[in-house]
């Protein structure tokens, strides 16, 4: 399978910290990557240093065999990254419809086509009957398919998602397990951090173990549940 | 949007009109029209984009000295002088914005200070070209079509057609790509990559456009003025009242700083006499009533209930 | 020999000024270091001392320095009053909205002492107010010796108050994290209100021995000492109240040597300029702990 996005190396350092540390990945179009971990093993940070929101110490990142390593975040979402956050920052002062526009301008040219491509977005991610609501308003599990919509709507080649099925109740959990399922479905490439084991396991091709910022563990699901560096991990904090 | 264009309709009607029903408050009303056009361009950058200068007298200078000097000591006609007043303000608030965009928040404000004293200090010592302390006069002025530019109606016009082009041009931006640029990176930068958007050349290019719009409302100030002193075209409190002006009718709506223009420089004019030149006590109230209770300005807090209203009455029906 | 005594004398000039230029800009930098919050108003409040002093001194025949009795506990309570009253209402708004809060209470300041004492320009005359005298041929202002005296005290004194005792471990443990301190049972509101109302007496201090040497005018110098504040604070590093006296020297020495050894007429932009680079270049200040560029 051809390789969409290699990271090589990559290592993360804040002041005296190594958040990440020299962590390699690879992903293809329409698969699925894992990304599992105890809290503060740096998951989030790894995805940030990808994504250009953290500086990265050393590494290097290509993203359909061109070099991206130096690139600020926007350049790499313009070349086919999208991503939520695991706090969702939806910006509260525009509508949702608004707040997807913004990303849909990225490709679009007109309005009209951007208005579009945004409502298309919103029915996929079933927020379109909200689509004039202050995105403030919007309660937890809605903010989630909100920041999944705008990730979604600069048409993007790999998408992060970092932790959007935390906290949601068991229908809407399916819901977004399916979903996702559809995305890599559609060709995708997906990079996920989940805790929740139930999507995990059903959803990726590959998944990778992080704990204290070190790779501990790669494989299968099924591989990497039984290996005992990995419930060891789990079991040995909190 | 349709209402908005119907709103630029009614300011246009009502100001053509204008002149000839209140032939004799004519200075007051090209007061109101180049605060609201200051307070608008100022807005675009202070409101759309989030970016609140305190330095913005520095640009109604410049536009003014240009057409001052131009005129003085060249001959150049004012709207040549605006035109390359535009360009130099688009020019300094590109070097300005690339200085002082790293930093955020009040540092910006603050740095918008320094940067617009520093140019007052270089209006005052710099004497063979600003005249220094006392300042340039404007003693002659091209008639194009035989209009006299140093009539009260001429000028009414002329601030007319500035407020005018301003609050079209953000009409026009509002609803377009680089309008939800400029709202995207004022409400959460790292959000507004995530979305593909450069926020430093975002924030840049709204410093430029709102420095040149400022500055040609600075070139008509200057030949209203006819005569321009360093230290009132630079006043910090120039400054500060336009950006008041925008924030105290509602930042980021199309029409807030028009109406603050209105409401302050008419509330200014009525208590005249009661305060005298202490008239800024108006604005100092006024911000603090709109810190307290109207956090969106006036037309931001009309606009938010109406969207919730609107919003209410769907989710019955 | 002409050349170093020129020098020793305006490093000594300097040094002085920027002692008041400290003992104003230690106000501002208390109250952004606990409450996170850039005053505005603080060289109204400046004013204000001034014109306490004049007032003092017109109806009481009073000194300056004998008015800072009833000066400076007006100024602690005017302070808490405008916390209480205002401030507190905005702390938890976004953190122009405090600015902006700020800068309306400065155009009320300097636009109702205008209504009240009118526009020109007002002093306090005392005996003193030409006298030098010299040391190692280094001539000293009478009136900046006191004020840098007054600085040094006020200090001291403020110095033992954030150190020694237990309102100065409460403002202390507020300005470090307030959250954390309200955990330990912290009333950091009141804490906010002490610290303004210290804020606004050091200002009004500044200003009282400030009002020998210059004259007071209703809104022009509010701005001015304010800005002068501003660049003090962010010179030594914003929120750091020791930074802020070497800032305030460094003020001083940078003006008085800029004017007499570049030009002159450039005098007032001198300090701007080191303000605008150390924003951009070291915005925790020169003396400052570094930190996250926010
Ligand atoms: N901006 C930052 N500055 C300093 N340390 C950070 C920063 N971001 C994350 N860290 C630290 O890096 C480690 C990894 O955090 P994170 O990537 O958020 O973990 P995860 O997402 O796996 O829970 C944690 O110890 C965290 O405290
Ligand atoms: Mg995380």
């Amino acid at each position: 399978m051809p390789n969409v996005l290699r990271a090589d190396g990559i290592t993360v350092k804040f002041g005296g910290v190594t958040a990440v540390n020299n962590v390699s990945l690879s992903l293809g179009s329409g698969e699925i990557l894992g990304l599992i971990g105890p809290n503060g093993a740096g998951k989030t940070t790894l995805f940030n240093a990808v994504t250009g929101f953290a500086p990265m110490h050393s590494g290097r990142i290509t993203l359909l065999d061109k070099d991206i390593t130096t690139l600020p975040a926007f350049k790499r979402t313009r070349l086919g990254f999208g991503r939520t956050f695991q706090t969702e920052r939806p910006f509260e002062e525009l509508t949702v419809l608004e707040n997807v526009l913004v990303a849909a301008f990225l490709t679009a040219g007109r309005r009209s086509e951007a208005e579009r491509l945004a409502m298309g977005v919103l029915e996929q991610v079933g927020l379109a009957d909200r689509a004039h609501q202050p995105a403030l308003d919007l309660n937890l599990a809605r903010r989630r398919r909100l920041e999944l919509a705008k990730a979604l709507a600069v048409k993007p080649k790999v998408i992060f998602l970092d932790e959007i099925m935390a906290g949601l109740n068991p229908p809407a959990l399916r819901e977004m397990i399916a979903f996702v399922r559809s995305l890599s479905a559609q060709g995708l490439a997906v990079l996920m951090v989940e805790h929740i084991m139930e999507a995990i396991i059903e959803l990726s091709d590959h998944v990778i173990v992080l704990a204290s910022g070190e790779k501990i563990a790669e494989g299968t699901p099924h591989q990497v549940t039984s290996d005992e560096r990995v419930i060891e991990a789990y079991l040995g904090t909190d | 949007m349709i209402k908005h264009l119907i709103g630029l309709g009614v300011l246009l009607a009502v100001g053509i009109a204008y002149p000839a029903i209140f032939p004799n408050n004519l200075t007051i009303a090209i007061s109101v029209l180049l605060f609201a056009g200051w307070a608008t361009s100022w807005d675009l950058l202070g409101g759309w984009n989030g970016q609140v200068s305190l330095g913005h007298a520095s640009f109604v200078g410049l536009g003014a000295y240009f057409v001052a000097i131009g005129q003085s000591q060249f001959g150049l006609a004012p709207w040549w002088t605006m035109a390359m007043a535009a360009a130099f303000a688009a020019v300094l608030g590109y070097f300005w914005g690339q200085l002082t965009f790293s930093l955020r928040g009040p540092y910006f404000s603050l740095s918008t200070i320094a940067v617009a004293e520093i140019l007052r200090l270089v209006a005052i010592n710099e004497e063979w070209l600003t005249g220094g302390a006392t300042g340039v006069f404007i003693a002659t002025l091209p008639e194009p079509f035989g209009i006299d530019l140093f009539s009260r109606t001429a000028q009414f016009y002329m601030a007319l057609a500035f407020a005018a082009m301003v609050i079209a041009i953000v009409i026009a931006i509002s609803r377009g790509r680089f309008g939800y640029q400029l709202r995207a990176v004022r409400e959460d930068e790292d959000s507004a990559m995530a979305s593909g958007i450069d926020p430093t050349a975002t924030k840049l290019k709204a410093f430029m456009l709102s420095a040149a719009l400022t500055s040609i409302g600075g070139g008509i100030y200057g030949i209203v003025l006819a005569f321009i002193e360093p230290h009132v075209i630079f006043a910090l409190l120039l400054s500060v009242q336009i950006a008041l002006t925008a924030i105290i009718g509602g930042r980021g709506t199309i029409w807030g700083p028009a109406v603050g223009a209105l409401v302050l420089v008419g509330a200014g004019e009525m208590f005249r006499t009661t305060f005298a030149e202490a008239n800024m006590l108006i604005y100092g109230i006024l911000i603090l009533v709109v810190v307290l209770f109207l956090p969106r300005g006036i037309v931001g807090e009309l606009a938010r209930r109406h969207i919730r209203r609107l919003y209410a009455k769907r989710a019955q029906g | 020999m002409a050349g170093l005594d020129i020098l020793l004398q305006n490093v000594a000039n300097g040094v002085l000024m920027g002692g008041v230029y400290a003992l104003i800009g230690i106000g501002l930098t208390l109250v952004f270091g606990v409450m996170r919050t850039i005053n505005f108003a603080h060289g109204d409040f400046v004013v204000l001392g001034m014109y306490s002093a004049v007032l003092f001194n017109a109806l009481l025949g009073w000194d300056p320095y004998l008015s800072l009795l009833l000066a400076m506990p007006i100024g602690f309570f005017a302070g808490v009053v405008v916390e209480r009253f205002i401030l507190s209402r905005v702390v938890d708004a976004p953190p122009e909205s405090a600015l902006l809060a700020t800068l309306g209470i400065s155009l009320i300041i300097g636009n109702a002492i205008l209504l009240t004492f009118g526009g020109e320009p007002r002093s306090v005359q005392v005996s003193y107010a030409s006298s030098t005298f010299s040391i190692a041929g280094v001539n000293v202002s009478m009136v900046l010796l006191l004020a840098g005296i007054a600085t040094v005290i006020m200090i001291a004194a403020l110095y033992a108050l954030l150190n020694r005792t237990e309102i100065g471990r409460a403002i202390r443990g507020t300005a470090e994290n307030r959250l954390g301190a309200e955990l330990v049972g912290i009333d950091t509101r009141r804490i906010h209100s002490i610290v303004f109302g210290l804020g606004v007496m050091l200002a009004v201090m500044a200003g009282v021995t400030l009002i020998p040497l210059l004259f007071a005018t209703p809104t022009n110098t509010g701005a001015v000492f304010t800005l002068k504040a501003f660049v003090v604070t962010v010179l030594g590093g914003l929120g750091n109240v020791g930074a802020a006296i070497a800032g305030g020297i460094l003020l001083g020495v940078v003006e008085v040597l800029g004017a007499s050894y570049f030009m002159s007429e450039y005098r007032e932009a001198y300090g701007l300029i080191a303000f605008l680079l150390i924003l951009l270049f070291r915005p925790e200040g020169l003396f400052g702990r570094t930190v996250k560029r926010v």
